[in-house]
């Protein structure tokens, strides 16, 4: 249970990272001991964490777990009330004026102005960052909105204000981009898109931060996860290490399985114990790694030569966690608190 | 092709560099300017001062039962009342949601990961509704004047273009003030509806509530607070401050003997000192939304 406990970042993940970092190149991001409270809430404790150049580090947790206060603290929004964050090897400090142009930035829900074009929008936050207009031509175009160049912003649809609002966040070529939830609400095409081009920006080197929770999408992108519960480090590493970590079995679905081989497995009390009930219309296998190899043996005795094997999902490793931190049920995000309700009170 | 090259090659946009402040301040301020000649809010202010202005000026006269141009003591006098009650309101319109509604929107929370302070945020804003409103005051007021000025008598338009200039510097100042009032409030609520609310309070007390309850004391109290005492009573809100700089530039005979601001007429107060007060509430309210801003986290 000490990969959830412990606050310290997992000694595997750091031996995983610091490889990762020899070979993908610099630290993009750095947290040591990063905590922040508000009053008697603590939204986010003691992280340590590293993102580097190229890299994809998915921050997943449920509503509530400290991953917006965490986003907000690289950005340089709230000030950490312990610890120390890096980025591009830069000591962030809360409201600075923010003259690294080192960061893009996507948030959640974001609503731009309504009233104005997407070619007017880029521009003004083009000016901001002292960006050529050159550049926001090139980018509607590469975003598939120069058709749309000069219509209004309350004419757009979710996945175009997406797009744009990616397309803002890449406007001065940034080292380290932050995306909020990029994906909620979008159709499966748009949801491509967007991963479409962050893949490209991780290719031009680009460190890429995002919070999510479709866990399903991300897996195939990330590089790295960083899991958080109730403000804390559950686990981080890449798929393989949170695999390895978690210990969770794999699921090995066989094929064309006859009646008599059917009763045959369930004959053997290994194979018994190992049959996964909640799926009726197929026959699966629950195999923890260190039966593995075992069960596919045997499984050659009973003739059954068709059959896939599917490791532990990203969604399953995140639910052994959540399951682990509430054994009893997730409670309602209002019992244990936001950084957003908490700031609400201080301010009311 | 051109598309991949540029995404091969971003090396050559690493020489970016953020602006300088003030044009930070700039470019948030022409936003602003845009943003409030897309919703029309420039047009229907300047409209409506134009159409009282020159109702005032050539319809003033048939209350008392004759159609002729008003003399211009009673032009500034009725501009005077109706302008104290118009631009403060329309510079809360202008500005009750600056930064609630940006918050609300999620736009603010994104500005700020920008190259940008928070007080180029609030400068710019500043002057982009300084801006919005001088042009409307110009459209507004500078229209009449003009006509004004081409129908009068020579000998009185000299007194009608002075009036008029500072009808409009005035206007500007006092609208710029509440402007300021509003930022403060919009950046201490969390709701678009609420700023409104407290806003519109605000603007109940200061225009109306406020001379009234000061019409009073000097009545009842007349024999017992000093003159001195009244005088700071006025000028420390900024509506009076606006009446008395315009009663003071366009002297009127038939002002009320009663009027409070009479006092501020005999005090022998300069003008000057009064344009320099207007500036002072500016720098104050300045330094507070900026202390206010600076202290809030997103």
């Amino acid at each position: 249970m000490s990969h959830f406990t412990n606050n310290a970042i997992n000694p595997q993940a750091l031996t995983l990272m610091t490889n990762q970092a020899n070979a993908q190149g610099q630290v993009a991001v750095k947290a040591v001991g990063l905590s922040k409270r508000y009053a008697e809430f603590e939204a986010v404790k003691n992280l340590n964490f590293e993102v580097f150049t190229g890299q994809t580090l998915a921050l997943l947790g449920h509503n509530g777990a400290g991953k917006s206060t965490l986003i907000k603290m690289i950005l340089g929004l709230v000030s950490p009330s312990a610890g120390q964050l890096f980025v591009q090897g830069q000591e962030v400090q809360a409201k600075r004026v923010n003259a690294s142009l080192s960061l893009g930035y996507l948030p959640e829900n974001v609503s731009f102005y309504d009233n104005m074009t997407a070619h007017e929008l880029l521009s003004y936050f083009a000016k901001l960052k002292g960006v050529p207009p050159v550049r926001v031509s090139l980018l509607l175009e590469e975003f598939g909105l120069m058709a749309a160049r000069d219509k209004r912003l309350r004419t757009f649809s979710k996945g175009m204000r997406q797009r744009l609002g990616l397309a803002q966040a890449v406007l001065a070529d940034p080292k380290v981009l932050l995306l909020d939830e990029p994906t909620v609400g979008l159709d499966p095409l748009a949801s491509a898109f967007l991963y479409q081009k962050m893949a490209q920006l991780k290719a031009q080197g680009c460190a890429i931060i995002i919070s999510t929770h479709e866990l399903g999408l991300v897996q195939d992108q990330m590089d790295s996860a960083l899991i958080l519960g109730q403000g804390q480090m559950l686990a981080s590493g890449d798929l393989h290490s949170l695999r390895a970590a978690t210990s969770l079995p794999s699921l090995i679905e066989l094929h064309h399985v006859t009646p008599l081989q059917y009763q045959q497995l369930l004959s053997q009390a290994l194979f018994a114990s190992l049959l996964d009930p909640s799926v009726a219309d197929r026959v699966c296998l629950r195999v923890p790694d260190a039966l593995k190899a075992k069960v596919i043996q045997q499984l050659q005795g009973f003739k059954i030569h068709e059959f896939s094997v599917v490791p532990p999902s990203l969604q399953d490793i995140f639910h052994f966690y959540m399951a682990s931190l509430y054994p009893h049920g997730m409670p309602s995000s209002a019992a244990f608190g936001s950084a957003k309700n908490v700031k609400s009170e201080l301010v009311a | 092709m051109s598309q991949i090259r540029h995404l091969e090659q971003p090396s050559s946009l690493a020489s970016y560099r953020p602006p300088m402040a003030l044009t930070l301040i700039q470019v948030v301020a022409v936003k602003e300017f845009k943003d409030n000649l897309r919703n029309r809010w420039l047009w229907l202010m300047a409209g409506m001062l134009l159409i009282l202005s020159l109702c005032v000026s050539f319809m003033g006269s048939a209350v008392s039962g004759s159609l002729v141009v008003s003399e211009s003591a009673q032009i500034f006098s009725g501009l005077v009342t109706l302008a104290v009650f118009i631009l403060p309101l329309g510079a809360i319109l202008l500005s009750y949601d600056s930064f609630v509604g940006e918050r609300e929107s999620g736009t603010l929370l994104l500005l700020l990961t920008y190259p940008l302070a928070r007080w180029h945020l609030v400068c710019g804003k500043l002057l982009g509704h300084a801006y919005v409103i001088a042009t409307a005051c110009l459209l507004g007021f500078g229209l009449t004047a003009m006509l004004l000025v081409a129908l009068g008598e020579a000998h009185t338009r000299l007194a009608l273009v002075t009036g008029f200039i500072h009808l409009i510097g005035s206007g500007i100042l006092l609208s710029l003030v509440f402007v300021l009032l509003g930022y403060c409030v919009s950046l201490c609520v969390r709701e678009k509806a609420k700023a409104l609310g407290v806003l519109l309070l605000l603007w109940f007390v200061l225009v109306l509530v406020y001379d009234l309850v000061l019409l009073t004391a000097l009545v009842s109290m007349a024999e017992v607070l000093s003159r001195h005492l009244f005088n700071l009573l006025i000028l420390i809100n900024p509506t009076d401050l606006f009446r008395a700089l315009n009663l003071l530039a366009n002297p009127a005979e038939t002002l009320s003997a009663k009027s409070s601001l009479v006092l501020i007429a005999q005090s022998g107060m300069g003008i000057p000192l009064m344009y320099g007060l207007f500036v002072g509430w500016l720098a104050v309210l300045l330094l507070i939304c900026c202390f206010i801003f600076n202290r809030q986290e997103v």
